[in-house]
């Protein structure tokens, strides 16, 4: 069984910018302890001898010629997905 | 101080010369363009994009390892480096964590005092790069022209042990990645920046200390300045009976220090997973050797092509500051010989300002310049006059003869006229007691003769000459 504490789910919270208050640390802590298991039923599988998998397409080397194309979208367009913006930049809440 | 002995490794970020980004097809020169207008849906990181990847930068990651006498790697994949930062609208890097495509390698690091030291490449990886913020009172201002810009990351072992040695390894780097073409090389723009990994430990001491990182340097100067400031701040801190922590610092060039930064994360955890959008890149022996085959000449074989010139090691690195100056030295050595090969580089490393290397240094034909030695070893002209044609040459002038005789530079050496000048200073009574002095076994005092000698023909007689006839005549 997967051994997931309160301080995995709180040090996750945090590299993952949540503010969790604490009945959802416990609710979290008890969900991810039971998603955890379930996938670690996996490991009951023999793997020996298989190659890992990366991708599941099975494509290799797709490229694209260096050559500048412009987008159909403007800076604008993508300003205005911003929730904020200022100065053609995208404004966020201080983060040092 | 003298207890304690340093270790360096530097991971360096050059950036790639290519037209597109890394993934997106938007411009990849951003100096000087106004915020987010080199931008692209997949450098916004928007739902539904789908990064490709550019083979130019690829092909110049190969040839990055060969500059860094790596193996490329058959294999090598994307993976996703997860953190939280509005630099990074993904909410992740792609890089390359596990298979990247430069294996380990070697750079040879010529020394100030002519030796030379092999520093060890860990490995090189290809990555995109993030954003820049702008930090204002109460919120940040986020521009994405430079995210998704490529880049290598070279990873080098801690193979160094003084500043001066991480001050020389940067800077062989520079040559190798601009000699190669992998990157513009502008340092200003931060086409190359240096971070900087030093612990310190007693001397003979089996483990080695806590590191710190120092980032983001874009300077050789600033790579030993802050290597000497760390090794400095550490060493203190350990007297003192202290702890180093393990952090990453930032430099403040003005002020000569390095300063602890608040680390991205409190906890070094990024999630890396493969990157299902980009499929990996396969490349057979034959792919590598191909593309490996189009590189110019590097600094080495340079050193190696001009090593029985006999000239100095020094005047050789300074003419590898610039690779035009390099292929001009190898192009006079291949049609016309040592000699002239040498007395060319002599000439660009004492004439020419060698660090500006602005894209408008014009290089002389080689054929002028070949006759300029000829006429410099005839003895036609003098070597501050060779100097000058010289500079002449570079800058865009032709036919050195026909310039010095425009410019009356050609010495007598008809015997005739010299001898006359000889005899007239010979019987002058000022140089009567040179004339004793010489007599009296001083034969420095024949110095003072010639030079009058050059005085009296306006500096166009041959010294040479002029002394053999002094001596003929006492």
């Amino acid at each position: 069984m997967a051994n997931v504490s309160r301080d995995d789910v709180v040090k996750l919270a945090a590299l993952s910018n949540l503010q969790l208050v604490d009945e959802e640390v416990d609710g979290l802590t008890h969900d991810i302890v039971n998603i955890l298991g379930y996938v670690e039923q996996l490991n009951e599988l023999d793997t020996d001898g298989v190659e890992p998998t990366y991708q599941v397409t099975d494509l290799e080397n797709v490229f694209r010629d260096d050559e500048v194309m412009p987008s159909a979208t403007t800076t604008d367009d993508l300003l205005a997905l911003a929730p904020d913006q200022a100065d053609k930049q995208v404004k966020v809440p201080k983060v040092l | 101080m003298a207890d304690y002995e340093m270790t360096i490794g530097i991971e360096c970020h050059v950036q790639l010369a290519t037209k597109t980004k890394l993934f997106s097809p938007a411009d990849n020169d951003a100096r000087d363009a106004a915020p987010n207008s080199k931008t692209h849906p997949i450098d916004f990181g928007l739902p539904g994009m789908l990064p490709i990847l550019n083979k130019e930068a690829v092909n110049l990651a190969i040839k990055a390892g060969k500059a860094l006498n790596a193996k490329v790697a058959n294999v090598s994949r994307f993976d996703r480096k997860h953190y939280f930062y509005p630099d990074l609208p993904n909410g992740y890097q792609i890089t390359q964590m596990y298979m990247p495509t430069i294996l380990s390698g070697s750079v040879e690091v010529p020394l100030e005092n002519d030796s030379s030291m092999t520093v060890r490449i860990h490995h090189a990886h290809i990555e995109a790069d993030a954003g820049k913020l702008t930090h204002y009172a109460d919120y940040s201002l986020v521009d994405l022209n430079r995210a998704g810009t490529p880049l290598i990351e070279i990873v080098s072992e801690p193979d160094m042990h003084s500043p001066a040695e991480a001050r020389a390894y940067a800077t062989e780097l520079y040559r190798l990645m601009t000699f190669a073409g992998i990157t513009h090389g502008d340092l200003y723009h931060g086409n190359m920046r240096f971070d900087v990994n030093l612990s310190v430990a007693k001397k003979g001491s089996e483990e080695l200390g806590t590191r710190t990182e120092t980032k983001n340097l874009n300077s050789f100067r600033s790579v030993e300045k802050a290597a000497e400031y760390e090794f400095k701040r550490q060493v203190a801190l350990l007297e003192k009976g202290e702890r180093v922590v393990q952090e990453t610092r930032g430099w403040d060039d003005a002020k000569g220090k390095t300063s602890s930064q608040r680390s991205k994360e409190d906890a070094q955890d990024y999630r890396y997973m493969p990157d299902a959008d980009i499929p990996p890149i396969v490349l057979t022996d034959q792919q590598i050797a191909d593309i490996h085959a189009d590189l110019p000449k590097l600094p080495p074989q340079y050193r190696k092509e001009w090593g029985d010139l006999g000239v100095d090691k020094s005047v050789i690195n300074s003419i590898l500051a610039n690779q035009q100056y390099a292929e001009l030295v190898s192009a006079v050595l291949a049609s016309g010989g040592k000699k002239a090969a040498k007395r060319v580089a002599n000439w660009i490393a004492s004439s020419l300002n060698i660090d500006d290397m602005s894209d408008e240094t014009k290089n002389a034909d080689v054929a002028d310049l070949l006759a300029l030695c000829e006429m410099t070893e005839k003895s036609e002209i003098t070597s501050n006059a060779a100097s000058e044609l010289f500079n002449d040459l570079m800058s865009g002038a032709t036919d050195p003869r026909k310039l010095a005789e425009e410019r009356n530079l050609l010495q007598v050496s008809d015997e005739g006229a010299v001898a006359a000048i000889v005899d007239e200073v010979l019987a002058d009574p000022a140089s009567q007691k040179a004339i004793e002095d010489i007599k009296a076994g001083n034969d420095k005092a024949i110095g003072f003769l010639v030079g009058q000698i050059m005085k009296k023909s306006q500096g166009k007689a041959n010294p040479a000459m002029a002394q053999k006839m002094i001596r003929e005549r006492l």
